[in-house]
Order: structure tokens, then C-alpha cells, then sequence
């Protein structure tokens, strides 16, 4: 139930700010609203798929990873975003994008003991770019004089990675459809800071 | 049993007589129809292996394997056409909308052929239902491909993220559809409420212009 509950939660948010980012890209015409909105597209889709399956069949997909691809997709385009705001906006470098990596192996390592390997590559090495681009452009972003505009967006981008990491690694520990299970309280909370990109990347764009 | 391989010539002959009696640009749309159902035709063997290999019952191999192995068999054509020949975007979304009503309509086909043709009203919405959804998915491509199109970087990671997004797409489709009853006719009714969304769409951004 409380599965259900919070599922239903993170559709909302995604096909709200599909439909915000859409609506954004068609009025701007600017590329990363349209990846943007893509991100929550096919997050909405895998999230739909993946809570019609458990609704309708009482369990989770289990022989095929339909809504994972979903997700990957999802980061991918995320990924893609940021490298285009990266290539638009500066080519700074800076040592403290080794975090990204520090925070992501180790958990990474737990999740290839716990799971498949090659699933957990196609999961994991996206994120761990995303964390990666998101640290520099956060730094680019605090050490520019004027160019504070995109702080919420990275902010946002990269408590959305620290986000999904705890979930993984709380679902390796905690079993149980309760609100007792963190694995929940980590995937409403990943809902609002997927909510909060939109209105970050429209202060980056439109500055 | 149903002999999909007679069923697939006897629907393509004509195709291959009427190429060789048309120009090369008129040769191109018959050239992805005969794609589309010989895609058609192979995913049906790879679902089958797939199916085998996982040990799936025919709901698990309908709503998780045949989506993504029938949407990985419609791109390959079209990446063929996007590496080989490097189509303008309109030439690229007319390839993908034929690919795509081609496997459907060979899709039916068989349908109709192991199932029979007497339910008129059902084969109606089963027919306008699967179709729309595979025109959908391919038109998916061509229409959301065009706003990437210049860089070509972009275009190949969208073109993945496209991918799957069809993939998911078609099988929430599957899942609706398996379920049977209310269900499946509103899955029936999904796609065309997609396209009817994306011709309004259409319509109000050639307004705009």
C-alpha cells in the first residue's frame, strides 16, 4: 500500500513537470527544457509501468527490465542535459568532481554483491556523471561573480544522485511495505527534488 | 499453425512488383513497408527465443519481452537508413511512420489468421488500436528526433532514450491489453487518443505559424 502510495506520488510529480517543461520548451523553443521534459517523460512511463504491474498482478516485473530501461533512459537524458548546459555555459574543471566517484563506488560495490553487474553499470555510471557534472558546474557556478543563476539546478541535480543512492542502498537492507522502511522516505524525497529541476533549469535558461 | 512466412510473401510480392515499376524515390516508402513486416515476422522468432530462455508464460512474454524486442526490430531499419543514407528529418519521420503501420498491419494479419475474422466491432478497435500504437512509437522517433537533429551527439542519445521510451509505451499497452475487459479496450483506445492529442498539437502549432 504505502509502495502504492508513493509511486502514485512520483507520477504526479513527473507528469507535472513533463507537462510544465513541455509547455516551457514550446513557448522558449530552448533545447534543455526539451530534455527536461523528456527526463520526466520516460521516468513517468517506467514509474506508470512499474506501478500498473504491482496494481494489477500483485507483484513487480519479474522476468524483464521494461521500466529499469525507463529509468536508465531517463538518466541518460538527464546526463545529456547537463553536458549541454556544460558546453553553453564554461569548460571548468575542478578536483572536487573525485566526490562524485567517492560517494558512488563504494555503493556501487555493495550493489554488485547484492545484484546483477551489468544492470547495476547501466544504473550506476550514469549517475555517477550526472554527480560528476553536477559538482563542476555547482562550483563553476559559486566561484563566477554574476553567474549565481543555476546554483538551484545543480543543487537540485545533485541531491536528486545522493537521492537514488540512498535508496539503492537502503533497499539492500531494509525489506517491508511500511513507512518504517527508509526506502520510502528517500523516494519522497527524491519526488520533491525531482519537482524542484524544473524551476532551477528556468532560472538557468531564462537569466 | 500459422504460417507467417507464406503469409509474409504473399503480402510482400506485390510490394516487390510494384517497387520495380516505380523511380527510386517512390521505391523508398515500399522499401520500409517490406521492412516493417519483415521485422514483423523476425521479432515473432526472437519473442519465441526469448520467451524459451527466460522460461515466461505467455502474459510475462507478452508484457515484458515482445515490447522490447518488437520496438529494438522497428529501429533497426531505421538506424540503417540514419547511418547509411543520413536522411533529412522529414525523410527520417516518414520512414519511421511506415516501418511502423507496416508491422502493424502484418501484425493483424496474422492476427486475423490464427483468430478469425467474424467479431466485426472488436477487430475495429483492435485494428485502429494496434495500429495507432505502432504508428505512435514510430512516429515517436520522427517527430521528437527533429528537435535534436543537428547535433548529431544529441541525436544519438536521444534516439536510446526514444528507444525506451517506445519500449515502456508499448508495454503498458501489452499489460492494459493482457489484462482483458475494461482494461484492454481502454488500452485499445490509448493510442488513438495519442494520436488525436498529437494532431490537435499539430494543428495549434501550424496556427501559430
Amino acid at each position: 500500500m504505502i509502495e502504492l502510495i508513493d509511486n502514485f506520488i512520483q507520477l504526479v510529480v513527473t507528469t507535472t513537470g513533463c507537462l510544465l517543461a513541455g509547455a516551457l520548451f514550446f513557448k522558449n523553443h530552448k533545447q534543455p527544457f526539451f530534455l527536461l521534459a523528456c527526463f520526466y517523460g520516460v521516468y513517468t512511463l517506467g514509474t506508470l509501468y512499474w506501478t500498473l504491474h504491482l496494481l494489477l498482478f500483485n507483484e513487480t516485473p519479474p522476468v524483464f527490465y521494461v521500466s529499469d530501461l525507463a529509468w536508465i533512459a531517463s538518466y541518460i537524458f538527464l546526463l545529456a542535459l547537463l553536458y549541454n548546459m556544460r558546453v553553453l555555459e564554461h569548460d571548468h574543471k575542478t578536483p572536487l568532481c573525485w566526490l562524485a566517484l567517492i560517494f558512488c563506488i563504494p555503493q556501487f560495490i555493495l550493489y554488485i554483491t547484492h545484484g546483477e553487474v551489468f544492470y547495476n553499470i547501466a544504473m550506476c555510471v550514469p549517475t555517477m556523471l550526472i554527480g560528476w557534472l553536477g559538482i563542476e558546474g555547482l562550483v563553476f557556478n559559486l566561484e563566477t561573480p554574476g553567474e549565481k543563476d543555476s546554483v538551484l539546478f545543480y543543487i537540485s541535480v545533485l541531491c536528486f544522485v545522493a537521492l537514488e543512492y540512498c535508496l539503492w542502498t537502503a533497499s539492500c537492507f531494509w525489506m517491508g511495505d511500511t513507512l518504517i522502511n527508509p526506502y520510502f522516505w528517500f523516494d519522497i524525497l527524491l519526488s520533491v527534488s525531482m519537482l524542484s529541476l524544473l524551476p532551477g533549469l528556468k532560472k538557468a535558461v531564462t537569466k | 499453425m500459422t504460417y507467417i512466412e507464406n503469409i509474409f510473401m504473399c503480402m510482400v510480392a506485390p510490394l516487390i512488383m510494384a517497387m520495380l515499376c516505380l523511380g527510386k524515390k517512390q521505391r523508398r516508402i515500399f522499401f520500409f513497408c517490406i521492412a516493417g513486416m519483415g521485422m514483423c515476422l523476425l521479432s515473432a522468432y526472437i519473442n519465441t527465443f526469448f520467451a524459451h530462455l527466460y522460461v515466461a508464460n505467455s502474459l510475462n512474454a507478452t508484457t515484458q519481452i515482445a515490447p522490447v524486442v518488437e520496438e529494438i526490430m522497428k529501429l533497426l531499419p531505421l538506424l540503417f537508413y540514419l547511418v547509411v543514407f543520413q536522411p533529412e528529418s522529414k525523410q527520417f519521420q516518414i520512414a519511421a511512420v511506415v516501418v511502423g503501420a507496416s508491422f502493424a498491419t502484418f501484425e493483424n494479419v496474422c492476427y486475423l489468421t490464427q483468430n478469425g475474422a467474424e467479431e466485426f466491432l472488436f477487430l475495429l478497435i483492435r485494428g485502429f488500436g494496434t495500429g495507432a500504437m505502432h504508428v505512435v512509437c514510430g512516429a515517436g522517433y520522427g517527430y521528437w528526433i527533429k528537435y535534436v537533429w543537428e547535433n548529431r551527439g544529441l541525436r544519438g542519445v536521444c534516439l536510446f532514450g526514444l528507444l525506451c521510451l517506445v519500449i515502456t509505451y508499448h508495454a503498458i499497452y501489452n499489460l492494459l491489453v493482457s489484462m482483458g475487459g475494461i482494461l484492454q479496450y481502454i488500452a485499445y483506445f490509448i493510442p488513438i487518443f495519442t494520436v488525436i492529442c498529437g494532431w490537435v498539437g499539430y494543428l495549434i502549432s501550424q496556427r501559430r505559424r
